[in-house]
Parts: C-alpha cells; structure tokens; sequence
C-alpha cells in the first residue's frame, strides 16, 4: 500500500487524460469515466494543486456516481488527502469506505498507514509542544533567579 | 586479514552474516504486473505468493494493489514488485500505464469461465502494445481446484500459450498450487535473458534493475579507510 501511496503519475499519463477531459469539457459533457481517470492521474501528481484539483473533481463525482464507483471515489479521495497530509479528512474518508466494506483490505490497510502518519505527526507536535514548554520553564528558572539575585 | 565480505558478495547472498551488512538483500529488481478480467484471482493470487495464505470473498479491487516478494533464481536473490491491476473496466484506460516498464506479466483467466479465457486476445494485445518485447508472459488458467467446474481445458489453452509464445501453468489460488511456479517460472525465463543478453539491462523500460550489493572498492568491514579521510570540512 505504501508503494501505491508514494507512486507518482507519468507526465506523459496526466497530459494525455487532461487532454481527454479538456476536449470533452469543450463539447460541454464531460464522462464519469473521463473525469474519473483525469482525477486519478492528478492525485498521483507530485505537484500539490494538482491533487486538490483532483480532490475537486472527485468530490463533484460522489453524487453522480452508483455505489461501487462512489467506493472508488471515496478511496481515492482518501488516497489524495494522505498525500497532502490532510489525515483527519483522509481517515474520514476510508472509514467511510469501511462502514459499507468492513473487511475491505484496501481500505485497511490504508487505515493502518494514515493512523501511522497521524501518531507520528502528534509525536512531534507533542516534542515541539514539550521543547517549548521546557523553554519557558528554563526562562522562568532564570528569570527568577535573577530576580533573587538581585534583591 | 581478507575479510570474507570484501570479495564478491554476489555470490554469497545465503549467508546471514552477508544479509546483515549489504545494503540490498538481493541483487534484482523485476518489476511484474498481474492482468485479467474481473474476477479471475489476480489478488488472490498476490495475496498466496506473498502472504502464503488465501482470501476468501476478496472484494474487487480499487485500481492497483502492490506486492513484493524476494524469490532466488540460481543462486540469486530477486525482489519481485508486483502491481495487481484491477481487472474492472472503469479501470483499464489508466491501469494500461502500469504496463510500461514491466519485465514479467502474468495473464490470467478463470478455468471455470470460459469468457475470461476468450478476452485473452485484447489482453495480449494490451500487454504486447505496452510493454517491451523482452517483457515476459506467463499464461496462467486460475482456478484449478475447481475442476468439476471446468469450461476451458488444459490442452487448448496450452496451445494458445504454444501460439503465443506464452508461459503457461495451471494454479490454484485457494490451494496454492503452482502459485510458487508461476512467479519463478517467468522470473527464471527473465534472469535467463539477462544472462544471454537479450535483455539489456541498461535499456530504460527493461523492468529490471541491478543492485551491485556492494559499490566498487567499497568497503563494508570496519577495517581503516586511509584513502578516504583528509575530508577538506
């Protein structure tokens, strides 16, 4: 799952289901497949816009979609948060998926990393929290000493 | 004082001691991709070869999935990258580009429904079309515990890989019958055209990477590196 996460889409990929979808966007229509593989291509981007724009399309995709598309829309929606370290969105999102899918190994196995990804995020939040707080508390130390000092 | 690591250490990829200090565990990269209509047992079949455990009621799969596995083929160790394609159609225009680049595929079909077996042609076509004329194809009919349920026989699907110059095995996800096979066999046939330098390795899209384990001249002991200090920091 990690490799999935991490993999990046192929410029020449993204450029060709851009053109797709632009050319069908100009005739007015745009397919729920077409749309769907360009948000697919654009969440696999390294560029951060892209993925947002992928998000975008995906969102606009979950009310049209039947229930097993919407399981690929919320998966990937999941998917695209991740790689924007948007955890809490992502986490809703696959828990989403789990409800009607419990056993699904896709999804929880997704669970499992964005967890991970949280609990690392609070670690260091907790060690820059911490650091600051001994900061403060070392200044109050010297704060007072100087003020016994000088009395 | 010649330390057994120093020598090559290609060939000494079995003992732990080795394992421990190489930076890779194996020598290969091959990249395989697993591809097939709906239904037929791609993540199973995944799931047997690594996890050596099968899946009941695996729902489809979301786009791909990933899998490695290190195997050995004379005497070297190989990591297998698996993407498992999902075989929906909604999913193949942008599956298609998980082909680029692969060294081995498995071609799958059910042996208990003959549909999955006459989408073979616009399978191989795809796979021809996308990958590179070294990549290797194995044909495998999944499915074979199920042989009350037959609909495609052992014989005229064996001609159709004879045909095609396809590798072709019968294997059994649920039993884990030649599961082991049909990833050995094409990583075998892969290492064989390294080997006889129908494979060049250098080539962009060979799906194949070499891992020296060890750099050239570098050491891996904790002897004294006199070349190496007088860093100028």
């Amino acid at each position: 799952m990690e490799a999935v996460l991490s993999e990046v889409v192929a410029v020449e990929d993204l450029l060709k289901f851009e053109k797709k979808y632009n050319s069908e966007l100009g005739k007015g229509i745009v397919s729920k497949s077409t749309q769907f593989e360009y948000s697919w291509c654009l969440i696999r981007s390294k560029y951060s816009d892209d993925i947002r724009k992928g998000i975008l399309l995906l969102e606009e995709l979950l009310s049209k979609g039947n229930k097993e598309e919407q399981r690929d829309y919320v998966f990937y929606l999941s998917v695209a948060n991740y790689r924007l370290k948007e955890y809490e969105k992502a986490l809703k999102y696959v828990r989403n998926l789990l409800k009607t899918e419990p056993k699904n190994t896709q999804a929880l196995e997704l669970e499992k990393l964005i967890e991970k990804a949280m609990q690392k995020d609070g670690l260091v939040g907790m060690a820059i929290i911490g650091g600051m707080a001994l900061g403060v508390a070392g200044l109050a130390g010297l704060i007072g000493l100087a003020v016994a000092k000088s009395k | 004082m010649a330390n057994a690591n120093t020598g090559s250490l290609l060939n000494k990829h079995t003992s732990n001691a080795t394992m421990a200090t190489a930076p890779y565990n194996y020598s290969y990269i091959f990249k395989y991709i697993i591809i097939g209509d709906m239904g037929v047992g791609k993540s199973c079949l995944l799931h047997q070869f690594t996890e050596k455990k099968f899946m009941a009621d695996c729902p489809h799969t979301i786009g791909v999935e990933f899998g490695t596995r290190i195997i050995e083929v004379s005497g070297q160790k190989i990591k297998l990258q698996i993407w498992d394609t999902a075989g929906q159609e909604r999913f193949r225009a942008v599956t298609r580009s998980y082909y680029r680049g692969a060294a081995g595929a498995l071609m799958v079909y059910d042996i208990t429904r003959r549909s999955t077996y006459n989408h073979l042609s616009s399978w191989l076509t795809d796979a021809r079309n996308l990958t590179n004329p070294n990549t290797v194809i194995i044909l495998i009919g999944n499915k074979a515990d199920l042989e009350a349920q037959r609909d495609v026989t052992y014989e005229e699907a064996k001609q159709f890989a004879e045909e095609n110059g396809l590798l072709f095995l019968e294997a059994s996800a649920k039993t884990g019958e030649n599961v082991e096979d049909a990833f050995l066999e094409a990583a075998k046939k892969i290492y064989q055209n390294i080997q006889d330098g129908s494979l060049d390795l250098n080539a962009a899209e060979s799906g194949v990477q070499h891992k020296p384990s060890a750099p050239q001249g570098g050491r891996l002991t904790s002897e004294p590196q006199p070349q190496r200090e007088g860093c100028g920091c």
